[in-house]
């Protein structure tokens, strides 16, 4: 329990949770302080073209496993399965109409990158060894999220419009799936050899861009929810609940798939995500009706803080006391 | 100078739309059209701002001019996009040199 609190604190004062707060508070009181939106870009490519090609250099040398395929299989299920659960609450505890409510939804069964990469540095700070090809699960669990909100919402707006073909590319081809998944396929490909020439960038670098990148997100972050107008305490209260519950349904799925404490723990921490990039790009095609106030601010703006602070080290202790 | 009367649409969507609504104002028969990125603006979902990393902030400004009776189809055509998709667009009079270009 002594050390948990002290790895929470320890997550609390790493530099990268530091300047999150740094940026969220800038925003807060509006400070002209500004990432350019193409710098912001560029930061989000390099954070996935380093974590894709560090995962696959390290699947590549632990080969194709049994707990890839376990991971692969929970974490695609709990992609699909979070948004149905979403949904229902949602209607339930609020008046959001259907669309905003499934697209809202699609947000919480996908996965926040950032959160990822936070994640991950938090378990490697705490000595805990989570498989390369995780990289692999988090591209995975990116997409089924938006096929089930679509499936709950049965709107028909891109068929109608002739928009399909764009929604296809957005959903298969989005940019950071393709990064993601290209960037892991060149790691695998290159193994140590690659690493060789692409350490400095994909470690050291890594670093300053993923804390500048944080910056933004505060940024971004406080400045949203300054903006807000349709939150109400119900919808407050399930960005800061169906974490719980999500990181709650991964460790379920991980302890009957037989996964270890530390894949189980990302695989926690990808549930209890929320997207802001891959999914609202999507929702603006396929439920243009969805308000992008209520699912942009309660995933980027609510939960996502939340995660960063609190629950990334709450995540990983739960994972080490039910499997440990 | 002669000048002929024309009609000036100008329509705002999101950019993911872009390639679409460029179809429909071929489709219809417009001859040119020129896009224009966006910055920020305020509307029916409050503030937006293409600022930021996030999606869905991007809107495009497309300026076209046609005669009377093509501008009237590409209306048509938005007006049915329209009920789907968030989108404005402005009809008004224009004189223009070389009519035969448009």
């Amino acid at each position: 329990m002594l050390d948990s609190l002290q790895l929470a604190l320890t997550n609390l004062l790493a530099p990268a949770v530091l300047f999150f707060l740094l940026g969220f508070g800038a925003g807060w009181l509006r400070s002209d302080l500004t990432v350019p939106e193409s710098a912001a870009k560029t930061l989000a490519l390099v954070l996935m073209l380093s974590i894709g090609f560090k995962g696959g250099v390290e699947a590549s040398k632990a080969g194709l496993s049994q707990d890839f395929a376990s991971a692969a299989t929970a974490g695609v299920a709990l992609s699909f399965g979070i948004p149905v659960l979403g949904f229902f609450v949602l209607r339930a505890i609020s008046a959001l109409d259907r669309a905003t409510a499934a697209a809202t939804a699609a947000h919480y069964g996908s996965v926040s990158i950032v959160t990822f990469v936070a994640g991950t540095e938090f378990l490697r700070a705490s000595g805990l060894q989570f498989g390369g090809y995780m990289v692999a699960v988090v591209a995975l669990m990116e997409t089924p999220a938006i096929l089930s909100a679509l499936l709950l919402a049965g709107s028909g707006a891109a068929g109608r419009q002739g928009l399909r073909g764009e929604l296809i590319r957005e959903v298969a081809l989005n940019g950071s799936v393709v990064v993601l998944i290209g960037s892991f396929l060149i790691g695998a490909i290159s193994g140590s050899a690659g690493m060789a020439k692409l350490e400095v960038f994909v470690g050291p670098v890594f670093q300053g861009v993923l804390v500048l990148f944080l910056l933004d997100m505060g940024l971004v972050a406080a400045r949203r929810l300054k903006a807000a107008r349709s939150l109400t305490p119900a919808l407050i209260a399930f960005a800061l609940v169906m974490p719980l519950v999500s990181c709650g349904l991964g460790l379920a799925i991980s302890l009957a798939l037989g996964l270890g404490a530390a894949d189980a723990a990302v695989l926690a921490i990808l549930a209890a995500s929320a997207s802001y990039i891959a999914v609202p790009a999507a929702m603006r095609i396929a439920l243009p009706d969805a308000d992008p106030g209520v699912y942009l601010t309660l995933s980027l703006a609510i939960t996502f803080p939340f995660n960063l602070v609190v629950g990334i080290p709450l995540y990983t202790a739960a994972a080490q006391a039910m499997i440990g | 100078m002669q000048t002929t009367g024309r009609k000036k649409l100008e329509i705002i969507i999101e950019a993911t739309v872009l390639r679409r609504v460029e179809q429909f104002l071929d489709e219809a028969g417009v001859r040119g059209w020129t896009v224009l990125p966006s910055i920020e603006g305020h509307g029916s979902h409050g503030d937006w701002s293409s600022g930021d990393f996030t999606p869905g902030q991007e809107r495009r400004l497309i300026v076209a001019v046609a005669t009377s009776d093509v501008a009237q189809r590409a209306l048509d055509r938005l007006a049915s996009f329209f009920a789907d998709y968030p989108g404005i667009v402005f009809l008004s009079d224009v004189e223009v040199l070389r009519p035969e270009r448009f």
